[in-house]
C-alpha cells in the first residue's frame, strides 16, 4: 500500500507564449518611431491641440545656442537640397544669411512645402526673430511653431 | 537543453541491411526563444509609451509688407521686455506695466486685459513687441495667450532702441 506520492508537475507554457507572441506582433505593427531630430529640443507648451502634418514638412530647427538647422521630411528633396552626401542627415546646420536660398530651392522641389519652427524654449528670441525675417523676405507667410500640449 | 533522442529500432534485419527504420525524435527547449520574445515586446511596449504628441500652434500669417493706415485709437502696444515685464498702451498713452509677481500672473493679467479691451474696440489691433534678448518660450506663451482669448489680428514687430528707451523711463 505504498502510495507513490509524486510531487512535481509539467506546467505546458504554450498559451501563455503564444499570447506574448500575439503582444509582440500588435506592438510591432503600431509603433510608430519619432522622427529623427537633428539637435536636441526642449519644446515650449502651448494650449494648442492642432498636430504636426507627417509630410511635405520643412522643418527650421533653433537650438538653444542659438544655432540654425534646416531639415527636410523627404530623402529624395534632401539630396536635391543639401547633396547626395547629405540625404540621410535630418538636417543641416545652415548660416541664416543662406537659409532664405535653401528654402526657395526647396520649395521650388515642392511647392506643397509647409514651414515650421522648432525652437528650444530657452532659445534668445533675436535668432526667432531673424528666422521670421527670413520667412517674410522669401514670403512664407503661413508657418507654425511646434510646441509640446500644455497640461493645465 | 536541447538533446535528440535517436531510437533506433533493430528490427528484423532479415532483409540484409535495407531497411533501417531511423526513427528520431527531437526535443527542443525553447526557452531562448521565449526569452528574446520578452524582450522584443519589453522593448516595444516601452518605447511606444514614449512618444509624446507634438501639437502645433496655430498659424500665423504675419503679413507685415502691406503697411495699413491704422488709427491711433485702434492700436495696443505690447512690449516684453526680457525680465517678462508687460508694458501696454494704446495709441500714445503712456505704457502700464501689467500686474502680476510672477510670468503665469502676469499672462492672466494680460488674457484679461486683452478680453477687456477687444471687447470695447471690436477693430483692435494688436502690435507685440519683444526684446531680442527675451526667450522664445516667452513668445510663444504672449501667442498662446492671445490665441486662448480669440484675437486673431495681431502684429510681431521688433523691439527697437526707442522703445527701449521709452520703458526705461517709466
Amino acid at each position: 500500500m505504498s502510495k507513490t506520492k509524486r510531487v512535481g508537475f509539467k506546467l505546458d507554457m504554450t498559451p501563455m507564449v503564444d499570447v506574448a507572441f500575439l503582444l509582440l506582433t500588435f506592438f510591432m505593427l503600431t509603433t510608430q518611431f519619432k522622427p529623427t531630430s537633428v539637435a536636441e529640443i526642449v519644446l515650449p507648451e502651448s494650449h494648442s491641440k492642432f498636430k504636426l502634418p507627417d509630410s511635405d514638412v520643412m522643418t527650421v530647427t533653433v537650438d538653444k545656442e542659438g544655432r540654425v538647422y534646416l531639415g527636410l521630411d523627404s530623402q529624395n528633396l534632401r539630396a536635391r537640397v543639401f547633396g547626395k552626401e547629405n540625404m540621410l542627415k535630418a538636417g543641416m546646420e545652415v548660416d541664416i544669411k543662406d537659409l532664405g536660398k535653401l528654402m526657395r530651392q526647396a520649395r521650388l522641389s515642392n511647392f506643397k512645402l509647409r514651414t515650421v519652427i522648432k525652437g528650444d524654449k530657452e532659445a534668445d528670441y533675436k535668432v526667432i526673430q531673424d528666422v521670421m525675417d527670413v520667412l517674410q523676405k522669401e514670403n512664407i507667410t503661413r508657418f507654425n511653431l511646434v510646441t509640446n500640449e500644455e497640461r493645465p | 537543453m536541447a538533446y535528440v533522442n535517436v531510437s533506433q529500432s533493430r528490427g528484423k534485419q532479415k532483409h540484409g541491411k535495407k531497411k533501417k527504420t531511423k526513427r528520431v525524435g527531437v526535443r527542443i527547449d525553447m526557452t531562448p526563444m521565449v526569452d528574446v520574445a520578452f524582450l522584443l515586446l519589453t522593448f516595444f511596449i516601452l518605447t511606444t509609451t514614449m512618444s509624446k504628441p507634438e501639437t502645433m500652434e496655430i498659424n500665423l500669417p504675419p503679413s507685415n509688407d502691406v503697411s495699413v493706415p491704422v488709427a491711433e485709437s485702434n492700436l495696443l502696444t505690447l512690449r516684453i521686455t526680457p525680465e517678462f515685464k508687460i508694458f501696454w498702451n494704446i495709441g500714445i498713452e503712456k505704457p502700464e506695466l501689467v500686474t502680476g509677481d510672477n510670468k503665469k500672473a502676469r499672462l492672466v493679467s494680460l488674457g484679461k486685459m486683452l478680453k477687456e479691451k477687444n471687447a470695447a474696440n471690436s477693430k483692435l489691433i494688436t502690435l507685440i513687441k519683444i526684446d531680442g534678448k527675451a526667450k522664445y518660450i516667452d513668445m510663444v506663451d504672449i501667442m498662446d495667450e492671445l490665441n486662448l482669448n480669440n484675437i486673431n489680428r495681431f502684429s510681431l514687430v521688433p523691439m527697437e532702441d526707442k522703445d527701449r528707451q521709452l520703458i526705461e523711463k517709466l
